[in-house]
């Protein structure tokens, strides 16, 4: 079994964190967590993760795609893989109106909405991480 | 009023008119200013932004119908009022024709003067109230969809988050019936998730930004996804779903997921109307280059006097029982959905014996969507009851 998997969460709701961490943390993932933008950033450059859960909707309004925008600038995070957790679909299309409903930011993201049951959750993570890993060791 | 102190301003060319007018309203609360002539008027309604202007229809130079009709242009939220030196009603009936708010003929008594102005004020503060009451209720449209997903959504799906995360932290610990009780309080928050999602789609913007996403569409593929959306809680109660769709069946321009809204919504009340183990009706058609989507229930049928309303939004039937009741959202979302396809829908109903709703929907020149296509394929296999 490889290492455990390292995970951020930048949310800037920290009931929302509360309940998906123990799900997480549960399914042995080690789990860090940025509660605003800024420490979100920081712990990008200063530590290495596996993949982001990224919630869009902080602050004063999409500072989730400000950071995917960042993200996709370097090189070093570019091809990290992204779980968007949005409050709801109707955000992503009042943000991008007449744009899909799930924009792909990075080259390996997935979408789910808030509240996202534990299963699905797990399910997602550990596909984001099996795509990413493909990506990175073309198969043979 | 902006100010505490309304604004008015006096146009007319006898001095003797607007002092008597300045006396007359001495010692009520408003700040009253005056011209004698129309390029004066003017001038001062540019500077002063008055709330009520009196005009002199007959005045030298500029004419008093010319000056209420910039005033008109300026701002046609100013209150204007015309005096008309002769009393004749053509000329006021004219300026009125034009934006006057009334006319008071020459000469006048000070009460009569002072009732005038009492009441053009009163209709300027109604006319404020309006306009600040109209961009509020624009303001609140346009960010409805933001402000709900925030302050309301995000709170609920935190517990719902945190009900999911206890239950897997404590699934060894639980009894039956303290599971039982988490599984409730999920289910009902899940019920007001998609009660909020539900107004938001009454209210957002987005049925209006449908048209740029249109597409050639299968209707088979509409009314599989409908039924499959509904079929959970059709099988709840027994009830049957029957559908008939004709083929070949052409395609229309549309959204297929916002048109497989529409049909849900209809079918959902179709079920939600139909007696345990009674029977739902789906039938598609096509003549005359327009394809109709018919939905027939043996349910409680419509009241007469109700029909009018059902498409209103907010509208909840008499006789639906009160576990049934929902939004009343869900036909006016459906007939905006309609709309925006350029189709109509129709309903007859007998109370008691059921109702028929039908969606007519104009046909794509492009011929019939083929029946092979994959994944029309797939989602004719969940069809209940089969084609014919």
């Amino acid at each position: 079994m490889s290492p455990r998997r390292r995970l951020l969460v930048i949310d800037d709701d920290p009931d929302f964190v509360e309940g998906i961490t123990p799900i997480l943390t549960g399914a042995d993932y080690e789990v860090d967590v940025a509660y605003n933008p800024k420490d979100g950033l920081q712990a990008l450059q200063a530590k290495s993760y596996d993949l982001l859960l990224l919630d869009i909707m902080m602050g004063r309004g999409a500072e989730g795609v400000m950071i995917a925008r960042k993200m996709r600038k370097d090189p070093r995070l570019r091809d990290m893989p992204v779980l968007i957790i949005t409050g709801i679909r109707e955000q992503i299309a009042f943000l991008f109106p007449g744009g899909p409903l799930h924009p792909h930011f990075m080259a390996v993201d997935e979408l789910v909405e808030k509240p996202v049951e534990p299963q699905l959750l797990l399910e997602r993570v550990s596909a984001l991480l099996q795509a990413a890993e493909a990506r990175k060791s073309p198969a043979t | 009023m902006a100010q505490d102190r309304p604004k008015i301003l006096i146009i007319d060319d006898e001095d003797v008119v607007l002092d008597s007018c300045v006396q007359i309203l001495e010692g009520s609360s408003c700040q009253v200013a005056t011209a004698n002539d129309g390029a004066l008027g003017l001038q001062l309604l540019q500077e002063l932004r008055p709330d009520l202007v009196f005009i002199d229809l007959m005045m030298p130079g500029i004419s008093g119908v010319e000056v209420l009709e910039q005033t008109r242009e300026l701002d046609p939220s100013v209150v204007t009022i015309v005096i008309t030196g002769y009393a004749t009603v053509g000329s006021a009936v004219e300026a009125m024709k034009r934006g006057a708010y009334d006319f008071i003929p020459k000469p006048f008594t000070p009460d009569e003067f002072r009732l005038i102005t009492q009441r053009g004020l009163e209709r300027r503060r109604l006319v404020l109230e309006t306009m600040t009451l109209r961009r509020e209720k624009e303001l609140l449209k346009d960010h409805f969809a933001a402000i709900v997903s925030h302050e309301l959504k995000a709170p609920l799906g935190a517990v719902q988050q945190n009900l999911f995360a206890l239950t897997q932290d404590l699934s060894g610990a639980l009894t039956d019936g303290q599971r039982k009780r988490l599984e409730r309080m999920q289910s009902s928050i899940e019920s007001l998730l998609v009660l909020i999602h539900t107004w938001l789609r009454a209210y957002s913007a987005d049925i209006e930004g449908l048209r740029d996403r249109f597409k050639p569409t299968c209707v088979r593929k509409v009314v599989a996804k409908a039924i499959e959306s509904v079929q959970p809680h059709a099988s709840r109660k027994d009830i049957e779903i029957v559908a008939s769709v004709k083929e070949p069946l052409g395609s229309i321009q549309g959204d297929e997921g916002t048109l497989a809204e529409a049909l849900t919504n209809i079918l959902s009340n179709a079920v939600k109307f139909t007696r345990v183990g009674g029977k739902v009706l789906v039938r598609a058609d096509e003549e005359d280059n327009a394809i109709s989507i018919s939905v027939t229930d043996t349910g409680l049928g419509i009241a007469e006097e109700e029909m009018p309303y059902i498409f209103e939004g907010l509208h909840v039937g008499k006789s639906v029982p009160a576990a049934e009741r929902g939004s009343g959202l869900g036909l006016a979302i459906t007939r905006r959905i309609i709309d925006a396809h350029q189709g109509s829908i129709t309903v007859e109903s007998q109370l008691g014996r059921g109702s028929t709703f039908v969606i007519h929907l104009p046909t794509l020149e492009a011929g019939p969507c083929s029946r092979h296509e994959p994944d029309a394929d797939v989602v004719a296999e969940s069809h209940q009851g089969g084609n014919e």
